[in-house]
């Protein structure tokens, strides 16, 4: 039976590296900008839920404070431009929901598709990471599941009514985070990140989660075939 | 008078017991990338019937059947068969990652589901025992219990055993003047076939068969018997050959050079030797194999070609673990397989109706 091939030595130092990073970095910076924007602004139109979502927002702020802690670290400017144009569909696709008051589908897009995707790429990234964005990584990824939870736990208790604009707002969005994490996967991969394995780690977040909120495994099979059409 | 019904938190509270039932699991895969594909469509999912190994090495696991088995005793339980989406071309490409990661991934899963005692079959024990995955403990925000996960070794050997027992008698081969050769002799089920070929039954040759020169050398102390030989060597000198090791690409063996007849037990992974050797007087049989005395309800063995009775050794065992509320790792580790668990285990087989695969003579 061959062995599992040596792990990539990475030199956080390098040239090569630090230039996937500035990428890298400014998307996951200008993902949780995205996030903090996006809790404050669901805060207007979940007056209930106001107090808990201006709560996750300050969190993502404080993200977005400990990864631009990360990129100075390593003396990388991040590329805010490229991060968001990288961001632009999907900013795009909430704020139209938004406007039109479809919480559903700004849930689907930011505590859904956003979270899933953040929590899969820092769950790859936190083995390759540097000793000083391991630690910020780590502490993140554990706010990023209860973000994911409060997400979950609202479409849940609304399934019924929920349920048709959910299907309706995975088939627009899903392929969008198929194509985002092609865009970065050659970045990705000089930080030591395979994209197999992060496709992997977002569907499973992204599949647990709607078995949470009440879908079959059929149902998810069926709506998770939507992001290959992106492939 | 009104019709009688219950309350809603009735059924809530049903709803919270059922998913406290206890369960077993199953962790298989497919047998290869065009099988795949096949249980694809075979499962409704004809969006992934034409994806190719990229897509499969990014696939995550899923619940792909749920089952019922009922023992001759009249007990029953449930279980679920976790596809762990691992595919053997992986190997034969060299994409360990990605074969690690589906095993790894399918057992966070097993967990996740609450079931008690998962068996890792096929290719999933082979895969965490090769890459020593036990040190790897945390998935994502998952902590593995090892325990709950169990190699179903114990059961293959015990049921392997009984095959020669039983199938050298179909034969008409008297084991008293019989050599067997055990290929993947040091192996943890060829290991513990040799035990209970040592001590059980009344053998007159055994020659192992390894790569491994000191394992040989352990083993064939431990026995306090056993001719250690090469494979070429042994083949045509063996009444019964029993195979047990694992190769993803098989191996190739000359008919014309074996004895006849000849009782080749194939319980390597996976099973090819049926269509390899056909030869009067060659009888293959599939090793590690039972069969149950009552129909199990299952759609997913549907897509392997083996009838609804017919099942892997492996599977069986946390089907009895969990008819025996065993729980823990009942085999688990390199050769840890004593005759005494072999016996506590083949003797939960017989009472819930297990039988070892025979030939169709």
């Amino acid at each position: 039976m061959p062995q599992l091939e040596a792990t990539l030595e990475l030199d956080f130092q390098s040239d090569i590296y630090k230039d996937a990073y500035s990428r890298i970095n400014a998307i996951v910076i200008e993902g949780e900008e995205e996030a903090y924007a996006n809790y404050n602004q669901l805060s207007t139109l979940m007056p209930k839920d106001a107090e808990e979502l201006v709560k996750l927002a300050k969190m993502e702020f404080k993200h977005k404070k400990g990864f631009e802690a990360c990129g100075k670290n390593l003396n990388v400017s991040p590329d805010m431009g490229f991060a968001r144009e990288f961001f632009a569909a999907l900013h795009g696709n909430f704020q139209s929901a938004a406007a039109e008051g479809k919480i559903v589908t700004c849930l689907l897009i930011q505590s859904l598709i956003i979270e899933c995707f953040a929590i899969a790429a820092y769950n790859i990234y936190i083995p390759v990471a540097d000793a000083f964005a391991r630690k910020i990584t780590e502490g993140v990824v554990k706010d990023e599941y209860m973000h994911l939870n409060y997400g979950e736990e609202w479409l849940k208790a609304n399934f019924d009514t929920a349920r048709a604009e959910l299907e309706e707002a995975n088939k627009v969005n899903l392929p969008l985070v198929w194509s985002m994490l092609n865009q970065v996967a050659d970045d990705a991969k000089k930080l030591g990140m395979e994209r197999e394995a992060m496709v992997e780690d977002f569907m499973i977040a992204y599949g647990e989660a709607l078995a949470n909120i009440g879908f079959t495994t059929r149902d998810i099979m069926r709506m998770s075939s939507y992001g290959l059409a992106a492939v | 008078m009104g019709r009688f019904e219950l309350p809603h938190s009735y059924f809530s509270m049903l709803q919270s017991l059922y998913s406290l039932l206890p369960m077993f699991g199953l962790i298989g895969h497919p047998t290869s990338l065009e099988h795949a594909q096949a249980t694809a469509d075979f499962l409704g999912f004809s969006e992934y019937s034409s994806m190719d190994l990229d897509f499969w090495c990014g696939a995550p696991p899923f619940i792909a059947d749920e089952i019922k088995v009922t023992s001759v005793t009249g007990d029953q339980i449930e279980g679920r068969y976790v596809e762990s989406c691992f595919i053997p071309e992986m190997l034969a490409t060299r994409r360990m990652k990605a074969a690690t990661r589906k095993i790894l991934n399918a057992m966070a899963h097993a967990q996740k589901h609450g079931l008690n005692i998962t068996a890792l079959g096929g290719f999933s024990s082979i895969i965490f025992e090769n890459f020593e995955l036990s040190q790897i403990k945390q998935v994502r925000n998952m902590t593995l219990e090892f325990d709950r996960f169990t190699t179903g070794n114990t059961h293959t050997a015990y049921i392997i055993a009984r095959q020669v027992e039983q199938a050298s008698k179909q034969l008409g081969i008297d084991l008293g003047k019989a050599t067997i050769a055990v290929c993947g002799a040091t192996g943890d089920i060829g290991s513990a076939v040799c035990r209970w070929l040592n001590k059980k039954l009344d053998v007159a040759e055994i020659l192992l068969v390894a790569r491994n020169k000191e394992r040989l050398e352990a083993l064939q102390a431990e026995l306090g018997r056993g001719k250690i030989m090469g494979l070429e060597e042994a083949l045509p000198e063996a009444d019964i050959v029993v195979w047990v090791a694992s190769m993803p690409q098989g191996v190739q063996i000359d008919g014309d050079r074996l004895k006849k007849p000849c009782l080749m037990i194939d319980g390597g992974y996976p099973k090819n030797m049926g269509n390899k050797i056909q030869m009067d007087g060659v009888y293959v049989l599939n090793g590690g194999i039972v069969e149950h005395s009552l129909d199990i309800d299952w759609r997913i063995m549907e897509t392997v070609d083996i009838p609804h009775r017919q099942l892997f050794a492996c599977f069986a065992e946390s089907m009895l673990l969990e008819f025996e509320k065993w729980y823990g790792s009942f085999s688990w580790g390199r050769n840890m397989i004593t005759l005494e668990k072999m016996e506590m285990i083949g003797g939960a087989s017989v009472k819930h109706g297990f039988k070892p695969l025979l030939l169709p003579l």
